[in-house]
């Protein structure tokens, strides 16, 4: 394997798109949380009297709460890594190379492994930046240091490799690298609608008949790895109506876990047997 | 020891057949030209043996072997296409060949020489002609000094200079042993450079063998006379030709070279009391016995 990423980075070292996006994904996490960090402290300090006893007893960079602030934050940027995942493994098949490699005696197999494991090691790559920002935010607060909540991070790790497991299939399956991004951003678009109206749905149930389902709207395969990031609970969270308990914890890392392995599975397997 | 077997091999694009059962082998140190028309099936075949296609049905071997990707490292193709990474320079693209098929570096300039492109290797691939792509692609497939070539269309995109220049390294990969498997639909590429060839048409292999067995001369002999239908009948008794059409309302026969004589068939009717109105010899060169087996 460590020959194949050898290989693969032949590839990616020269490559402008990659460096570019790579880049922006590092700033755009510590900028996101910075910009947070600003907005609570403008709020902070113009809030008025009352209010501002509110707020006060909650600050988001706080130990334990910048664990969960950062992952939450840096969250949505994981379109970065997922497009660049999109991006370079679609143009194997632009540039034909997918067959060129395969020619020249890489088995389908280690073809879409590294492909695979490229997934893998950006995921890695980015909870390692967000581990990182939470602490510089977490230690500069002046707070003592905390591990709790640090689980955070960990679902930070299983959405990014959820959204990259996500774009390494749609690429596969795609191919081509416009309508593979389309496809993506399209893809994310509705499964948000839908979890929407089954988020609803779910308090409807539960206002009519009693039965909790929990939000079922992170039943759904995207979803389930988002929902289990959220901003710490906070007064203004606890003012917002619609907010369903979260003791569906199990089901939902379960069926996220479940999802990830299907996307892999899924691109295995159409990659084994396709016509390149 | 075969290079390549191919058995029965099938491939069927929803209800379009592009192989039906094609068998052929290919023998250690020929020059094996696949030859057919656009679309006959050349690159597909091709394409199931190095495995970016899946065959229907079928099954082929690689040196005498079940085929394996090893196998694939130890042969140089060049499929359809020109495959290089656009944002790339040639020795960059190389190196990457190289790493795939387990060979050192140092073999990169030697191909660079080979193909003339020393003077564009730092140059990115997006910025080639046609050309210089088809020459780099042809360079990629020598890498590792492999024994066994496999040329998609060699001379595509190249200028006439360009062509020579290949078929004459065609000759001299073949010359210092190397078994070389190439698809054209080039009649007069495969006729200069290869010894074997196999004729494909809309999927079906029409014929395989050495080029001087599937091309064997032959002479045709045209005639006619007021009553077609006797004639018909008497010519039952010459025993001279291989094969009797009808073609434009003349009757044709296929002979082997240098069998016909013009003044026998000539008498021989006579005497069965049929008068000639139309008697003439046309020799069938390698380009109308292509189209004849190809229409």
């Amino acid at each position: 394997m460590i020959n194949l990423l050898k290989i693969e980075w032949l590839k990616l070292k020269n490559y402008t798109a990659f460096k570019v996006l790579i880049l922006f994904f590092g700033a755009g996490i510590i900028l996101a949380n910075y910009v947070v960090f600003m907005v609570h402290k403008n709020i902070m300090a113009r809030a008025p009297g009352p209010g501002k006893a509110i707020l006060s007893s909650f600050s988001p960079y706080n130990f334990t709460n910048t664990w969960q602030t950062t992952s939450y934050a840096s969250g949505w940027l994981l379109i970065l890594p997922a497009m660049l995942l999109i991006i370079v493994i679609t143009n194997e098949y632009t540039f034909r190379t997918v067959r060129q490699n395969i020619i020249d005696g890489w088995s389908r197999q280690e073809f879409i492994s590294v492909k695979i494991m490229m997934a893998l090691l950006l995921a890695i790559a980015s909870t390692l930046v967000v581990f990182l920002t939470a602490l510089v935010f977490g230690l500069s607060s002046g707070t003592d240091f905390s591990f709790n909540s640090i689980s955070h991070v960990g679902f930070f790790f299983l959405k990014a490799l959820s959204y990259n497991m996500f774009a390494v299939l749609i690429s596969v399956l795609v191919k081509k690298t416009g309508f593979a991004i389309g496809l993506y951003f399209i893809y994310l678009g509705t499964e948000n609608f839908l979890s929407q109206l089954l988020d609803v749905w779910s308090l409807k149930i539960k206002k009519d008949s009693g039965h909790d389902l929990g939000s079922m709207g992170d039943y759904l395969p995207i979803n389930a790895a988002d929902g289990l990031l959220t901003f710490p609970d906070n007064p203004l969270k606890s003012l917002a109506k619609g907010t369903l308990p979260t003791d569906y914890y199990w089901i939902v890392l379960s069926l996220a876990i479940a999802y990830l392995l299907l996307f892999i599975w899924w691109s295995r397997q159409k990659f084994l047997k396709a016509d390149l | 020891m075969p290079i390549l077997t191919a058995e029965n091999i099938s491939k069927n694009y929803g209800k379009i057949k592009a192989l039906k059962g094609v068998s052929f082998s290919v023998p250690e140190g020929c020059v094996f030209g696949i030859l057919g028309p656009n679309g006959s099936g050349k690159t597909t075949l091709l394409g199931i043996i190095m495995n970016v296609l899946k065959a229907t049905g079928g099954t082929y071997k690689l040196f005498d072997e079940a085929a394996t990707d090893a196998h694939r490292k130890k042969i140089g193709t060049l499929l359809e296409t020109p495959n290089f990474y656009h944002y790339l320079s040639a020795v960059q693209n190389l190196k990457i060949t190289a790493a795939i098929k387990g060979h050192s570096e140092n073999d990169i300039e030697r191909v660079l020489d080979i193909v003339d492109l020393q003077k564009r290797k730092h140059s990115k691939f997006s910025t080639y002609s046609l050309g210089m792509k088809q020459r780099l692609a042809i360079g990629a497939a020598l890498l590792g000094n492999p024994d066994v070539l496999v040329f998609d269309e060699p001379t595509n995109g190249l200028d006439p200079v360009g062509i020579s220049e290949i078929r004459t390294l065609i000759k001299k990969l073949s010359a210092s042993g190397k078994t070389i498997i190439m698809a054209s639909h080039l009649l007069d590429e495969v006729e200069k450079v290869c010894t074997h060839v196999a004729i494909l048409k809309q999927g079906d292999l029409l014929r395989t063998g050495t080029v001087t067995e599937v091309f064997t001369q032959s002479d045709i002999v045209q005639l006619n006379a007021a009553d077609k239908e006797k004639l018909k009948s008497i010519l039952g008794a010459l025993n001279i030709y291989n094969r009797i059409d009808e073609v434009n309302g003349i009757i044709e026969l296929t002979c082997n070279a240098g069998v016909a004589n013009l003044a026998e068939i000539n008498r021989f009717c006579f005497d069965k009391g049929i008068v000639l109105s139309h008697l003439q010899i046309k020799k069938s060169n390698i380009e109308s016995k292509f189209l004849e087996l190809t229409n």
